[in-house]
């Protein structure tokens, strides 16, 4: 479960000023849910993420994800979440399988729970061909995969993916979301940041609409249809932030 | 997927050593560690003394059995003496005039040239001592040694000279000689090579401890913002005082692994017995356990002290490049007080022991010379101790900033 009110965050800048990068977002997120954070680039959406992951703090505002609250136990909310970027690589010079042992180490996990769970990871992630092979050698859609088994050795209970398919090709594309799915059907809470209409519409339950640090709106894919008076998503999400549709 | 959301277990206080034990193991996978941190301490010292053996041996070789031809201005003038000069080996002797010797040495026509005085051969004959002025090229390395090679002999024919005027009036050689001294070096004492040693040891070793650290420091935080894997290990439950001091001490062994290798290095030539190293060893190099304690010791602080200050930096940058571009300046700032430890004697004034880096070489420097100075050695590690733990604060205080880690 996440539970986000009135969060904000401000950078200060030399050139552009007093930043609001997060500016009074609030939404919650229950477990077998699929949540979407939808935004152009530059939106505010990563900073959300990065606030409810302890990464950043906030400027003002409060958060609780999976029981623990943001500012005040960090390490717990850690414990209990799953990050998954599409912009990190795993460690070049270390295997996949060394990769998934030291997050699992890092969540305490003992050497017989990261072998037992990592067995189980790789067989559903059909890494078992490359688990041994060092990551610098391996393909993006495998890189991913290895990235998808450290997020979930621990078995989090609420999952952040922040543009996971980022630079990958259909195929790999499809591995990730059927992850995601599969983490919803568990009853995982689950938070999807993303720039791409299609991922939004194939995955989430509900979505918030992120433009310039705010939610613009919030709701099922139906109910903002229903807002906005548009069919295709494209339309929906470009009234919503109030730019001309260009037809 | 395996059924889920539950509470992982935890076990706390380890994560230092787990992110320690990471990174100790895959830096040491990468080719470029393996150079700067193994192969470049372990092999570079011993192959340049090899390269400046030979160099030396072969100049050696070269500068007694070649000969030289050297100019006589005023030969006619001085049969006697220049009937004398015409027997000395190794050297050919050419008349020449005043107005072209300068000209004949500076094109290197000649090596040198000796300017006979006109009354050369009456002072000889007479028991007075004859002005020989001899020009050189002072920027030419033959004309040098040609220079003081005449210059030896001139000496030893003199002696001969003396010895026979002395006969002559009946006194004996040693009347010339009231005093002769033997040089007696002492059996604990240092040889010529512990010398050399001594110039060269503290500042091997303060390069080998920086130069070893560079990659491994750069690598570990700044690499990680740029591929990216710094954010996914700030989302585990290791706090950043984990990673950091995990990291810190990661490349603190590093810096330590690299700098023995470079004492390993620089004993080889001294220690092996080679052939190539012979010009170096043959002046006998005393390391008592205690040095060798000493060196070790000393290294702790130098390591960690780096450590500091190199992590820091790469907490600093932005990525690996812009570290690189910090370090260029601080490696000058690290070079400096190394290579000032070479001309410094060992036994310098104690407010050098608060000199960061100067203090840990001049205290190998102790060590090889056996003058060990306690206060000194106690104010340098405090000191060392001091600037390490500042520098360390320095490194965890930018690891809490959130603007210094992740790029928003």
């Amino acid at each position: 479960m996440i539970q986000v009110n009135d969060l904000r965050k401000t950078f200060e800048d030399k050139k552009r000023g007093t930043i609001h990068a997060v500016d009074g977002v609030s939404f919650e997120c229950c477990p077998g849910e699929i949540f979407g954070l939808l935004g152009p680039n530059g939106a505010g959406k990563t900073t959300i993420l990065r606030i409810l992951a302890t990464i950043l703090t906030p400027t003002s505002g409060t958060a609780s994800v999976a029981g623990a609250d943001i500012r005040t136990q960090p390490a717990l909310v850690r414990q209990r979440i799953g990050f998954l970027t599409g912009s990190a690589a795993p460690y070049e010079r270390m295997t996949a399988r060394e990769m998934v042992g030291y997050f699992g180490a890092l969540y305490g996990l003992t050497a017989s729970e990261i072998a037992e769970r990592s067995k189980s990871l790789f067989d559903e992630l059909d890494m078992n061909d490359f688990a041994d092979g060092r990551c610098d050698k391996l393909s993006t859609g495998q890189k991913q995969r290895v990235n998808i088994a450290r997020t979930l050795i621990h078995q989090p209970s609420v999952l952040f993916f922040d543009e996971p398919t980022s630079g990958l090709d259909v195929v790999s594309s499809r591995t990730v979301k059927r992850t995601i799915r599969r983490c919803r059907d568990e009853g995982r809470t689950i938070v999807f940041s993303t720039h791409i209409m299609s991922e939004v519409e194939a995955l989430c339950d509900r979505i918030a609409v992120i433009y310039q640090g705010k939610i613009a709106a919030i709701g099922t894919l139906e109910e903002l249809r229903e807002q906005t008076g548009k069919v295709a998503f494209e339309h929906v999400f470009l009234k919503l932030i109030d730019e001309e549709e260009d037809e | 997927m395996s059924t889920p959301v539950t509470v992982p277990s935890y076990r706390p206080g380890s994560r230092i050593g787990i992110v320690f034990r990471k990174e100790f193991r895959e830096i040491f996978r990468d080719r470029r560690t393996l150079y700067s941190v193994v192969i470049s301490p372990l092999l570079i010292t011993p192959l340049l003394f090899a390269l400046l053996g030979s160099l030396i041996n072969k100049q050696v070789k070269e500068a007694a059995t070649e000969t030289y031809t050297v100019g006589v201005v005023g030969q006619n003038r001085a049969p006697v003496l220049s009937k004398a000069l015409a027997k000395l080996p190794t050297f050919r002797f050419e008349p020449t005039t005043p107005d072209r010797a300068e000209e004949q040495v500076k094109r290197r026509t000649l090596k040198a040239v000796v300017i006979l005085p006109d009354d050369a051969d009456t002072s000889l004959l007479t028991g007075k001592t004859v002005k020989v002025k001899v020009l050189v090229d002072s920027g030419n390395e033959s004309s040098r040694s040609a220079s003081a090679r005449l210059n030896i002999i001139f000496n030893e024919v003199g002696k001969k000279i003396v010895a026979e005027r002395l006969k002559a009036s009946g006194l004996s050689p040693e009347y010339a000689t009231p005093f002769k001294v033997d040089e007696q070096p002492i059996s604990s004492g240092g040889g010529a090579a512990t010398v050399i040693l001594a110039m060269m040891l503290p500042y091997t070793l303060a390069v080998a401890a920086f130069g070893g650290g560079i990659y491994a420091a750069n690598d570990q935080v700044a690499g990680e913002k740029e591929r990216g894997t710094l954010e996914t290990l700030l989302v585990t439950p290791a706090s950043r005082r984990d990673i950091v001091l995990g990291k810190f001490f990661a490349v603190a062994a590093v810096c330590l692994v690299s700098s023995l290798l470079a004492v390993v290095g620089l004993m080889i030539p001294f220690f092996s017995g080679l052939r190539v190293f012979e010009w170096l060893a043959k002046g006998g190099v005393t390391l008592t356990p205690i040095a060798i304690l000493v060196i070790l010791i000393v290294q702790l602080p130098l390591a960690v002290l780096f450590a500091g200050i190199l992590l820091a930096l790469s907490t600093f940058a932005r990525n690996q490049k812009e570290a690189q571009t910090y370090l260029a300046p601080l490696f000058i700032l690290i070079l400096f007080p190394a290579m000032a430890s070479m001309f410094l004697k060992s036994e310098s004034a104690r407010p050098m022991a608060l000199v960061p880096v100067l203090n840990a070489t001049l205290i190998i420097k102790q060590g090889l010379s056996n003058s060990f100075d306690g206060v000194f050695i106690t104010i340098a590690f405090l000191a060392s101790a001091a600037y390490a733990a500042l520098a360390l604060t320095f490194a965890t205080r930018l690891f809490q900033k959130e603007g210094v880690l992740i790029k928003t």
